[in-house]
């Protein structure tokens, strides 16, 4: 090897180890504090920007994720459509310079890690696993945003609704099934299921012992014994394999002997205070003749 | 049955492989190919089979191209034994004899009654029948080759053409496969063999087409194309000659060291 | 001697048909079993009687609706990978060619997950299957290309890898492309391959492009025989070689194509089940058409059938069995042909 290239290498060597340490080293591992009214928000999860959306003025959300944008998926779609929409990616997200940053807990490990290192003040959210979670969770980011006040009314609105719908709830408990895409039903100790219990249902998947999320077979969902089916589905959607199995030609046949419900799966999506929607929907759908719906 | 081909050029890869080739063949004769190796042999035997076409020239079987006679009828007129004796599946002996009759087979008919007699007569004729249950793996090189030539006589078409059948064989079977073809050919069948075996092509050959780079170097019989100087410039080889059971023969030397071939 | 000679003939005839009979028996046994074994207990026999009578119970809706569907789907798919595994085979002269393997299931998948990402499916149901179909034609096609006049071993199977990374890679794009944001991960349970909960509707799509798939495949038998011993001895016997790759690689993409479209990639079924019925028709590729599919319809139903009946939950998928029982295989496969190399 001649001396320049030797050079050459040795340099070459020197810069990507000086990277290495530059990325490796790890950084403030502090995080740094938002200020207590945050004017340039941006959100990186679905479920976080409905509540940000929810709570805070419009002209402190910076942008949240593109996601949001579509009526069909999110239910504040429309305010979305006026703030500039991000994907997630580091960039995109520093060239908003926000004051506060918020994600959720399954947002990308290394988008967070970053934009901790570089120092922009940044909360995560989890999924909430009942109702007194949502509740707990609009608390903590009202807080968050320096709307404290938004997110009491928001939670009082809730308690009230839910009172007057628990008043509709008659002492028939039908059973009922809820089917999702991918032929995914929800279990014992899920949101899903609070809100099949709020509606005044007894989730027969909890009896199969299904917990959380578990798939469930067609089978089994005919020979059940079911009184109510919900389906899980996206109107007007893109075309889905996943859901393909709610299309199927035996639910069309079983609606003769059950009722079929059909819930956007965005109200539930997000464990937020759209479910108190899906409650609403659910009762409606089984109060007596006036109110008599067969969707679908 | 007559093939007639006139002016035959082929060429493989871009190179020349035959140029100007005339030849006629009939029925009842013997022909024996040879020439040494890249002279075309195989190339002239697959035209003539009408599996390879030609850039200039025509082959006429009884007076008609190959297309007018018909794929299928050509196949019951014409037996192809291919070089190399090249079996993908190991399947029994007499299962690849009687693949020779699929040219007779009607559509949605098995294999009839005279085609088992065709299939007999030529694992007799070529001396298999006693391995006709074995599978071909469990046969040595030269017991496969005469499993194969079976194959090709149970056609019993009017021509045979054959490529270098004896590959393999042991100088017994090498004797009996040229009676066979011999006898074959005296039955009323046109047999074109193509040969090394000088020896074996002068003696049981009726004719000898004798190919160089491409063309015809002669054409008649043993005695008139095996002389010295046809063989000295096809093979550069010095023969001997004898006599034996009235029959004359030839056995290759020597190498001719020739005195330009030093200077080039 | 002639007339023993015909017995010869005529019992290797003879025992050919006993072994599709006794394929068709064990079929038919397989698709009764696997009608009968299901997710809850149904009542079978009250089932079969409301559904003659006519009485829309729930058994007989689920006999008819979920279980008859998998059932038949589980054959008409098997049969469709047994037949064009061995069609392969023949074509290629080659035992490792099989439609998994060499990709052709892949680009399959492919051309239908293009096919209903866009849309196409739900304007035109046909599209679906017919996507299937042109993904597995392009990947024959240019499998045929690559192979040429029967090259190694080593040259087929680095084309299957080739069309395989070059098939999964245009899947991610299309994903990727998709208007539905969640493509790429409902896709995944999709690409493993499955029989769960398809409907009549899907055996009525496939059912008439597959029958003319097989139709295809089987009228080729007599032709494969004669390709044994070579393409110039093939022509010479009377074989048209052109029609004949036409015809095989048609018929391979038409009933892989159908397949792939309504149940995911299912690999491996057309390597092991020729593997296995080759000795019982005497290593001749034509008898080995018929058989190879009944085989494979055979292990389909088999294999899905079992994965129902593991305690296993979430529920394997099929491709996941078959690839479980078609990998070891294959490895035995190919430390053999090592071997005897």
């Amino acid at each position: 090897m001649t001396i320049r290239a030797a050079l050459r290498t040795a340099f070459r060597g020197a810069a990507l180890l000086s990277a290495f340490a530059v990325m490796a080293w790890p950084g403030s591992a502090i995080a740094a504090e938002p200020p207590a009214k945050p004017r340039r928000i941006v959100s990186l999860n679905m479920c976080t920007d409905e509540l940000v959306l929810r709570l805070a003025d419009p002209e402190a959300i910076a942008s949240v994720t593109w996601l949001s944008q579509d009526p069909r998926n999110a239910n504040m779609a429309e305010a979305a459509r006026r703030i500039p929409a991000n994907h997630g990616l580091v960039e995109q997200v520093l060239a908003f310079r926000p004051d506060l940053a918020i994600a959720g807990s399954f947002t990308t490990r290394n988008t967070v890690g970053l934009l901790k290192r570089v120092g922009t003040p940044l909360r995560e959210f989890g999924v909430p696993r009942d109702l007194a979670g949502v509740k707990a969770q609009i608390a903590e980011m009202a807080a968050l945003l320096g709307e404290p006040e938004r997110g009491q009314a928001l939670i009082e609105e809730i308690d009230t609704r839910l009172a007057r719908l628990a008043q509709r709830i008659g002492d028939a408990r039908p059973k009922a099934l809820v089917l999702r895409p991918n032929g995914f039903t929800v279990g014992r100790g899920s949101l899903v299921d609070e809100i099949l219990t709020r509606a005044g249902f007894v989730n027969l998947a909890a009896d199969l012992g299904i917990d959380n999320y578990g798939q469930i077979a067609l089978e089994t969902v005919a020979l059940g014994g079911a009184d109510i089916l919900i389906l899980n589905t996206t109107e007007g959607g893109p075309p889905s394999l996943a859901h393909e199995i709610l299309n199927h030609p035996l639910i069309g046949r079983l609606g003769d002997r059950l009722r079929l419900v059909a819930l956007p799966s965005k109200l539930w999506t997000c464990a937020g205070p759209a479910v108190i929607d899906a409650i609403e929907l659910l009762i409606d759908a089984t109060t007596p003749p006036r109110d008599q719906r067969s969707p679908r | 049955m007559r093939i007639e081909a006139k002016g035959i050029a082929v060429g493989l890869g871009g190179k020349p492989v035959l140029r100007g080739i005339d030849l006629s063949l009939q029925a009842g004769e013997m022909v024996g190919l040879i020439g040494p190796n890249g002279a075309g042999k195989t190339t002239l035997l697959r035209v003539l089979a009408d599996l390879l076409a030609t850039e200039t020239g025509s082959v006429r079987y009884d007076g008609t191209t190959g297309a007018a006679f018909g794929r299928k009828a050509l196949a019951r007129h014409i037996a192809f034994l291919a070089q190399g004796g090249v079996v993908h599946w190991q399947m029994r002996a007499r299962a690849v004899v009687s693949l020779g009759r699929l040219p007779h087979r009607r559509p949605f008919a098995d294999l009839g009654p005279a085609d088992q007699a065709a299939i007999e007569r030529a694992m007799a004729a070529a001396d298999v029948s006693a391995f006709a249950e074995r599978t071909l793996d469990s046969l040595s090189g030269g017991e496969r080759m005469r499993v194969l030539l079976a194959r090709a006589l149970a056609v019993e078409a009017p021509m045979l053409l054959a490529d270098e059948p004896l590959a393999g064989l042991d100088p017994r079977h090498q004797l009996e496969a040229m009676a066979l073809l011999q006898r074959t050919a005296h039955a009323g069948a046109g047999v074109v063999v193509v040969l090394h075996d000088l020896g074996l092509a002068g003696r049981f050959c009726d004719r000898l087409i004798l190919l160089d780079q491409g063309r015809v170097l002669a054409d008649g019989t043993p005695a008139s194309v095996l002389g010295d100087a046809n063989l000295a410039q096809a093979f550069g080889i010095d023969v001997a000659r004898g006599e034996h059971d009235g029959q004359r023969y030839v056995l290759p030397w020597r190498p001719i060291h020739r005195e330009d071939e030093t200077a080039s | 001697m002639t007339s023993a000679a015909t017995a010869i003939a005529v019992e290797s005839r003879s025992r050919y048909w006993w072994l599709v009979a006794l394929l068709s028996a064990m079929l038919l046994a397989m698709t009764a079993i696997s009608v009968a074994v299901g997710y809850a207990s149904l009542d079978l026999g009250a089932a079969i009687s409301d559904w003659l009578a006519g009485r829309a119970t729930l058994p007989a809706l689920v006999l008819v609706e979920l279980r008859l569907p998998r059932a038949l789907l589980g054959a008409l798919v098997g049969f469709s990978l047994g037949v064009a595994g061995a069609a392969m085979q023949g074509l290629l002269r080659n035992p490792l060619a099989e439609p998994g393997l060499l990709g052709i299931s892949s680009a399959a998948a492919f051309g239908a997950v293009v096919v209903f990402y866009s849309g196409f499916a739900g304007a035109f149901l046909l599209a679906l299957p017919l996507g299937g179909i042109a993904g597995a034609m392009l990947a024959t096609l240019l499998l045929y290309a690559l192979n040429g006049r029967g090259a190694g071993t080593m040259a087929l199977i680095l084309a299957g890898v080739a069309i395989n990374s070059f098939a999964g890679a245009m899947t991610s794009l299309a994903l990727n492309l998709a208007p539905n944001p969640y493509a790429a991960l409902e896709i995944v349970f999709w690409l493993m391959g499955s029989l769960a909960d398809r409907s009549l509707a899907h055996v009525w799509l496939v059912l008439p492009l597959m029958l003319l798939g097989w139709g295809l495949l089987l009228s080729s038998a007599t032709a494969l025989d004669g390709l044994t011993l070579g393409e110039d001895t093939a022509r010479s016997l009377g074989f048209d070689l052109g029609w004949l790759r036409a015809r095989l690689i048609g018929g391979a993409a038409l009933a892989v194509g159908a397949s792939v479209a309504v149940t995911g990639a299912i690999g491996f079924v057309g390597l092991v089940v020729p593997h296995l019925l080759r000795p019982l028709v005497g290593h001749r590729p034509g008898r080995l058409l018929l058989v190879s599919g009944l085989g494979g319809a055979i292990l389909t139903l088999v294999a899905d059938t079992a994965l129902r009946l593991l305690p296993i939950r979430p529920e394997l998928k099929l491709g996941v069995v078959t690839a479980l029982i078609g990998a070891p295989f294959l490895f035995s496969l190919i430390s053999r042909l090592r071997r005897e190399a």
